[in-house]
């Protein structure tokens, strides 16, 4: 039997023009498709991206009222509405790690990273969750990449307190040289103002670079001759460098500025006892070397006789074991103390001092530490050994 | 119609009468192809096919989300009124209009284009397309425990369809062209082409074959590369960081695999049990039915588990994430479980696909919730569990090995699991078996009246081959130079009737005893046998191949050489129509079970 489609080919049109003809509606039909699904898909998105960027705002109220489960399930729909939001992205990833979802927080962050690795934002963030993980080269990797990469606006500023974030996450990591580090490349980036020097100095301090510090204080200074803070710090920094004079000086302006500030007040006192107890300060005459070293030498006994009494030891007696021999000690040097009047006597002066010396150290072993002329012996001791 | 399973389609018109209706397209193309033009034609009509098919599966996630959001509102808890409303109504609406407008779309999507390659010739109405389209988008959006990839599926099967049938192409072609188009449909709902082109090779062709093959290679990419266009090329799951570090963790997944198996077989049968149940009861609860389903499915959600509502990606991509306890993780593989059975059982329209990924990957967050307890040293997350199980719900419930391993490596982008994933697989895969012989498609399928091939036991048939029914050489044969005297007297002690003659020059001929002895008699004996031979050669076998293809020549010729492989003229032995009768005969061809 010949089928209906056998008997037509006498009717049909030669091969290749009709399928041309085929393919031509086909591709006509692809495009007409093509079109109408586009127009589908841009009203949908623009009608999702709506509704994500409605549930976005509610979040952001709940993340910011600490309704974090709620802010959570609002990021995470509007995620489903605009799924390659970054903004939301970063979002949910924040609420997660806030609410202690590192792992997850993680998987967002590292996904927007990959799509743009020089963004700071998303780097700063994975900083962060690296913080909250302790882990110390993963943060300092992402702070770098943060502190490089491309903000979107006040890059400058941007990038110094993402610097100096790391140096404070450092700093309670006791890193210590990668702190100093940090916080040389970022001193000298820093713009002319007061307050982040003085921000920088004190970071310095914590990092235990006192000369940097020093150094960050009078640029301060120099910037704002009176500020207060500075002062003081600066007081205090020269202090610890044993820059006795130099503290005096900035300690002593502190107060002026400042009468009410009493940690300064109480350092300058000390560093006034300092200086006018130290017998080996440079440019005073013999008498008042000589007056100096007999007052340490009392100052001594007496803090030895306070120490032993408070411990309700007798000196005396040799059971007041440590505290009899310098007892001891101190009784038979007393009597040379007129010698000093000699002029041939040279030695007897750091015979007088490294017995102070000693009393102060034992009797702040026993008798906890010292305080008023005892602190500022002790002081002398400590910088007569450092030279 | 009436003679039909309710959820097959009508056949064609044009097999019903044998006149077909001549389209526009078809009257431009209706084409006596030949076989050099009709091949480059059908790729690009696959591109086509793909193009459509991406195009519908856009369509249709869309429609899904849109009716997702009005029903049920943009975030999860979205309170009683919605949560138990909305698939109770939904559920009635769908439930109208799959009895009274779309009767073809009740069941599985594959199963309907299997029937379409293996029945109806190729013929998947587009109508079936349409309705699968809306339904499967209310009930999917209304939170019915459903997946859009076996709709997706049919979808594109049924745009292949109609595509060729208005183009009027050879009933071989038809055929072929659903798979096609379910191959475009799969991927375009997967987003990942290589599974969906596996799993139509695997579960609906059966087959490999050069000449469909880079058919629907080729539309499975088009169909992706369109949604990927619009959709965005963003895999379905944000996949966490996983690694597999020390071989002894396999165990671990080894026991994974073990759960799983054992959690299909439960899955399976509950849709085996309840499904033909619900559906022998009075025709007017068919139109209460997935309203019911919805309703418990509902109250689900309102109690705490809105997770199990829908097709639930969103909450597979939370639990590689850790965002749920291995509590919450198992208690949410039961209800899925629990809520897929109602839901599928109830005929409402909608694919298994998603719900057997998202119990995969609860369940193996679980599982591997519970093992890091006992043992705290295991490297691998929750989200690499979920992510393996994923793909042990896919080896045992669909029963698709090959597929399943290559899905997990195309979502999560990493082969550092691959091991895992294949270890557990298997052992998910061989526990279904063992424990649930027919597979759940094939379950379906017979549920449904039809008996469509099954391709898992295709794949367990035993292959007779020639040399399983051949018999040894014979003992005499016989040179072509010898003269017809010494060939006739040689051929006496023969068993057969017919003489093998080896030529000089390669090949082989035969000749019957009676023909030798009438030469002799006729005074021709002293002629070489190779001179009154004729000149056509005889066809012959290897060893290797199988029964059906000595078929082929059996009856042409009484008696077949079987030679080796490396030396055509060495003989391992003949064969015969009798032979070949016999073995087929006697052969258990049935696999066990």
């Amino acid at each position: 039997m010949i089928s209906v489609v056998e008997a037509a080919p006498v009717e049909q049109a030669p091969l290749a023009p009709r399928l041309s003809v085929v393919l031509i509606i086909l591709t006509a039909i692809s495009v007409a498709g093509f079109v109408l699904v586009s127009h589908l898909v841009t009203r949908y998105r623009a009608n999702t991206k709506q509704i994500a960027w409605h549930l976005f705002q509610r979040g952001v109220a709940d993340a910011d009222a600490g309704n974090l489960v709620g802010a959570l399930d609002e990021f995470r729909a509007a995620l489903t509405y605009d799924p390659g939001n970054s903004q939301y992205q970063l979002s949910l990833a924040r609420a997660l790690r806030d609410s202690g979802r590192l792992s997850e927080s993680q998987t967002y962050l590292l996904s927007l990273w990959e799509r743009a690795p020089q963004d700071s934002t998303i780097s700063l963030a994975l900083a962060r969750l690296a913080v909250r993980q302790h882990a110390l080269d993963t943060a300092i990797r992402y702070y770098h990449n943060a502190i490089y990469g491309i903000w979107d606006r006040d890059a400058d500023s941007n990038r110094r307190h993402t610097r100096l974030e790391l140096i404070q996450f450092l700093l309670e990591e006791n890193a210590l040289p990668q702190a100093q580090a940090e916080l040389l490349s970022l001193a000298q980036t820093l713009p002319p103002d007061p307050e982040l020097h003085l921000q920088v100095a004190a970071l310095f301090a914590r990092a235990g670079d006192q000369p940097h510090a020093l150094a960050e204080f009078r640029q301060v200074l120099h910037l704002d001759r009176r500020n207060h803070a500075a002062l003081a710090g600066a007081g205090e920094t020269a202090f610890q460098l044993r820059r006795y004079d130099l503290a005096q000086h900035f300690l002593k302006t502190a107060v002026e500025t400042d009468s009410g500030d009493a940690p300064s007040q109480q350092l300058l006192g000390t560093v006034n006892l300092l200086l006018g107890s130290d017998p080996f300060r440079p440019r005073i005459s013999d008498a008042e070397r000589n007056r100096r070293l007999q007052a340490a030498f009392e100052q001594a006994g007496h803090r030895l006789q306070s120490c032993a009494t408070s411990l309700e030891l007798d000196l005396a007696s040799p059971s007041a074991n440590g505290l009899h021999d310098l007892s001891v000690q101190w009784n038979e040097l007393k009597p040379k103390l007129r010698q000093l009047r000699s002029a041939g006597e040279t030695d007897l002066p750091d015979i007088i001092m490294d017995l102070v010396s000693t009393i102060e150290q034992k009797t702040a072993q026993r008798c906890g530490p010292p305080k008023g002329m005892d602190l500022a012996l002790s002081l002398i001791s400590h910088q007569a050994e450092a030279e | 119609m009436a003679d039909l399973p309710p959820s097959m389609p009508a056949p064609p018109p044009s097999a019903a009468n044998g006149t077909p209706e001549l389209s526009t397209l078809g009257r431009l193309s209706r084409i006596t192809f030949s076989p050099r033009r009709e091949e480059p034609f059908f790729l690009l009509l696959s591109i086509f096919i793909g193009i459509f098919s991406g195009l519908a599966v856009v369509c249709f996630r869309l429609a899904i989300d849109w009716t997702s959001l009005a029903l049920l509102g943009p975030l999860p808890h979205s309170g009683a009124l919605r949560l138990l409303g909305a698939p109770v109504v939904v559920g009635l609406l769908v439930a109208v209009l799959v009895r009274q407008v779309f009767p073809t779309i009740r069941g599985s999507g594959v199963n309907q284009t299997k029937a379409a390659l293996y029945i109806y010739n190729g013929y998947i109405p587009l109508r079936s397309a349409v309705g699968k389209f809306i339904c499967c988008a209310l009930a999917i959006g209304s939170g019915q425990s459903l997946g859009p990839e076996d709709p997706s599926l049919q979808v594109g099967a049924s745009i292949a369809s109609a595509l060729g049938r208005h183009l009027e192409l050879s009933r071989e072609r038809l055929r072929l062209l659903a798979p096609v188009g379910a191959a475009a449909g799969l991927a375009a709902a997967f987003n990942a082409p290589i599974s969906a082109v596996l799993f139509v090779i695997e579960e609906v062709i059966g087959r490999w074959s050069a000449g469909i093959l880079g058919a629907v290679v080729l539309a499975a990419v088009a169909s992706v590369v369109i949604v990927r266009f619009f959709l965005g090329a963003e895999a379905l799951f944000r996949i966490p960081v996983t690694a597999f570090v020390r071989p002894a963790e396999l165990i671990a997944y080894t026991a994974l695999g073990l759960v799983g198996g054992v959690a299909c077989v439960l899955f399976a049968k509950g849709i085996g049990f309840l499904r033909p149940r619900l559906r022998a009861l009075p025709g007017w609860t068919l139109y209460f039915q997935t309203a019911a389903a919805g309703l418990i499915i509902g109250l689900m959600g309102w109690l705490g588990a809105p997770q199990v509502m829908g097709a639930g990606y969103s909450f597979m991509d939370q639990a590689m994430h850790d965002q749920f306890t291995w509590k919450m993780l198992a208690i949410l593989a039961a209800l899925k479980i629990l809520a897929t059975t109602l839901s599928f059982s109830t005929g409402t329209p909608g694919g298994m696909f998603a719900p057997t990924l998202f119990v995969g990957a609860m369940l193996g967050g679980a599982v591997g919730g519970v093992e890091r307890i006992f043992f705290p040293t295991l490297m691998g997350s929750t989200g690499t569990y979920a992510l393996v199980g994923m793909g042990v719900l896919f080896a045992g419930f669909l029963r698709a090995p090959m597929t399943s391993v290559f899905m997990v490596l195309e979502t999560s982008g990493n082969y550092a699991i691959i091991l895992p994933v294949i270890v557990a697989n298997t052992v998910a895969y061989v526990v279904s078996r063992s424990l649930q012989k027919t597979p759940i498609l094939d379950l379906l399928t017979r549920q449904d009246g039809l008996v469509l091939p099954s391709l898992e036991e295709q794949r367990d048939e035993v292959i007779l081959r020639v040399e399983d029914a051949m018999k040894p050489p014979p003992t005499v044969v016989l040179d072509a130079d010898i003269s017809i005297a010494e060939a006739e007297q040689r051929s006496q002690s023969l068993p057969h009737n017919v003489v093998l003659v080896q030529m000089q020059l390669g090949g082989w001929r035969s000749v019957s005893k009676a023909d030798l002895a009438r030469m002799v008699k006729e005074g021709k004996g002293d002629l070489t046998l190779g001179s009154v031979l004729p000149k056509q050669d005889l066809p012959y076998l290897y060893p290797d191949l199988s029964l059906d293809m000595a078929l082929r020549h059996v009856n042409q010729v009484v008696l077949v050489p079987v030679v080796n492989r490396a030396d055509l003229r060495k003989l391992e032995g003949v064969i015969t129509r009798d032979d070949v009768l016999n073995r087929y005969q006697s052969a258990d061809l049935m696999p066990e079970g």
